[in-house]
């Protein structure tokens, strides 16, 4: 259900499938793989164990998000059946010694940071929101494009949609899906179904299951940033938060690479003279 | 005055500072992290050719500042915006007291703002009242980060806080400028979360509050909270400089900005030192938006918008007379020195020559 390959356990686990775990792991802020961000240095494989290496933008990124990498990615990894074990090292941050001590060793946030305030659940539940409020955007341009409109949308559940050939299924959408594959989406008391790309619905229904949201096939889909189902009325002005929500992610994104260069070309000033 | 295409641009540059950084005036390892990150933000949004060194960066002084403001007449008021730091700098690392030297002696360029933290209690409220007296400060720089002792910060919807802005009212100090913006070392991100400007804003509708960075990381809430209350301004520092580097997110910025608070709350600032207005003026004067991004938005960046966020929000919020201004820059002390004389004077009747 996962739609990952099923490596055979005896055998050591492929880079690649290494590599597409590893994908799954979000820079909270920004809602972009780290894989796609280039913050994988080295990735090692020893048999059953795992080592990876990852650098952040800058030393000083928070210590609650670079946490949040680091333990994703280890979780990521040992998810596959051929991984006995992960070791993720983050380098070159100021909290490098707590942060790579804390996943390796498995504590919680609260222990490797006694000086803290509390866990890192709140920051990232909280991150986790903005994602989706962003991801709806993707969504429901794809919904718009496809020429369905407000009424539709915000009336829509997770049983309106379906992937053609999943033989009615519902449970089938919710899996990753590639750029190819589409989806069935049935409006006006199904009456009729337009098909979409499946792409952006289910990054969206990815995060809005993460986010508790939408849990069921019976609930509305679609939500204000505060959770709350759409008024018809009031959808432009949501989904112009959406748009709002992307273009706070890019700009962050923006000065995270500007910090990053600004980094590499310090570290390698020495090597040029 | 910035001449752009033949028209001039009055420019008020909202968001100014006289630091110093120097080993000397660190006492605490915070101090010089501090100046470390500001300086990796001034490396990362500067044009190679501009950047400073570390040595020039740590401290400036009052006559480069003069010159890199005024010399080439990119800028021709600036705000002055304190920022205390008492636990990391030993006298403090841009304090009220420190710009006043510059903004003494030039008061017709300068506007001088104070500070309060409402962590100082009553003795803070007496300071707040001496920095009235002593400056007539029009407004405040709250920096709700900074460290105090066990504190990591404050916020503005603190009860204590309240009491500090019902001062601020009483003497009249209207424009309430809240660094909001991106991280800054070792400061905590969440000691930046802008939530807190709503509700103080809500309280308190006979003053104006400017958040500086709009809000970034945080530019979603900050709009939306924009939106809702009309005393709530976006001071540029930070977004302006993507203008140079990175002029399609600029753009994307720009309009986000323009779609949700209009073109009468936006104000431009350089946070000089961390850039330099002798070259990002220009950058963010002949920014453009996208043909996708003004369709998208409808929104523009045209002469009329460009004026407004240049200098005449600021000079609504801070009583300036821009006309007034223009007729005594003719013979400043700073025209006088640059040789600026002629600028000022362009939309005079046709005069012969002296």
């Amino acid at each position: 259900m996962t739609g990952t390959e099923s490596d055979g356990s005896m055998s050591a686990p492929s880079r690649t499938a290494v590599r597409d775990r590893l994908d799954r792991v979000t820079d909270p802020e920004l809602d972009r793989s780290i894989i796609e961000l280039e913050y994988v240095d080295r990735i090692e494989i020893d048999g059953d164990r795992v080592a990876v290496e990852f650098t952040l933008p800058t030393a000083w990124c928070s210590p609650a998000f670079a946490w949040m990498m680091a333990v994703d990615a280890r979780d990521e990894v040992e998810s596959l059946s051929a991984v006995e074990a992960a070791r993720i090292t983050l380098r070159e941050h100021m909290h490098e010694a707590e942060i790579n001590r804390g996943v390796n060793e498995e504590l919680s946030f609260a222990e490797a940071f006694p000086d803290a305030d509390g866990d890192v659940a709140a920051v990232r539940a909280e991150l986790d929101e903005k994602a989706r409020v962003a991801r709806q955007y993707d969504a429901v341009e794809t919904l718009l494009e496809a020429g369905l409109d407000a009424e539709a949308i915000v009336a829509l559940r997770p049983r309106d949609l379906k992937r053609p050939e999943a033989d009615g299924d519902d449970a089938a959408v919710g899996a990753t899906a590639d750029a190819t594959e589409a989806v069935a989406v049935y409006v006006r008391d199904r009456s009729f179904a337009v098909s979409v790309p499946a792409e952006p619905i289910e990054r969206y229904l990815e995060k809005a299951r993460e986010t508790d949201l939408v849990s069921g096939p019976d609930d509305v889909l679609f939500r204000t940033p505060e959770g709350e189902p759409i008024d018809a009325n009031s959808f432009d002005l949501v989904h112009q938060r959406g748009r709002l929500a992307q273009v706070n992610m890019s700009s962050q994104g923006g000065i995270c690479d500007g910090l990053r260069e600004a980094r590499e070309e310090r570290l390698e000033e020495p090597a040029d003279d | 005055m910035y001449q752009h295409n033949g028209e001039e641009i009055f420019v008020i540059d909202a968001h100014v500072h006289l630091w110093d950084a120097t080993t000397e005036n660190i006492d605490h390892d915070g101090g010089e992290e501090f100046i470390q990150c500001f300086y990796d933000y001034h490396t990362t949004f500067t044009p190679e050719e501009r950047e400073w060194s570390m040595e020039e960066y740590r401290k400036y002084g009052p006559d480069r500042m003069v010159e890199d403001l005024f010399g080439n007449a990119a800028a021709d008021m600036a705000i002055f915006q304190p920022t205390y730091l008492s636990d990391f700098y030993v006298e403090g690392f841009n304090t009220t007291e420190q710009n006043a030297e510059l903004a003494t002696e030039y008061p017709e360029r300068f506007v001088l703002n104070g500070s309060f933290d409402p962590r100082d209690g009553d003795e803070g409220l007496e300071y707040l009242e001496d920095l009235h007296e002593t400056y007539d400060i029009p407004g405040v720089k709250l920096y709700t980060a900074e460290w105090r002792g066990e504190s990591k910060g404050w916020r503005l919807d603190d009860e204590e806080a309240f009491e500090f802005l019902e001062k601020c009212s009483e003497l009249g100090i209207e424009n309430i400028h809240a660094h909001k913006g991106p991280t800054i070392r070792p400061l905590n991100r969440d000691a930046f979360d802008v939530a807190d400007v709503d509700d103080a804003a809500s309280s308190f509708p006979e003053l104006n509050f400017i958040v500086e960075h709009v809000g970034l990381p945080r530019l979603d809430d900050f709009c939306w909270i924009a939106a809702q209350e009309n005393n709530v301004y976006g001071g540029l520092a930070v977004a302006a400089p993507f203008a140079q580097n990175r002029p399609g997110k600029f753009s994307e910025i720009m309009s986000e900005l323009l779609w949700w608070l209009g073109e009468d709350r936006i104000l431009f600032g350089s946070d000089y030192a961390l850039w330099n207005p002798d070259w990002l003026v220009e950058e963010v004067l002949e920014a453009e938006l996208t043909q996708e991004h003004r369709m998208e938005y409808g929104v523009e960046w045209d002469l009329e918008t460009k004026k407004k966020v240049m200098g005449e929000n600021a000079a609504e919020l801070y009583d300036v007379d821009i006309e007034e201004k223009r007729r005594q820059f003719q013979d400043d002390e700073i025209s006088l020195e640059f040789d600026l004389g002629d600028h000022y004077a362009s939309e005079e009747p046709a005069a012969a020559d002296d």
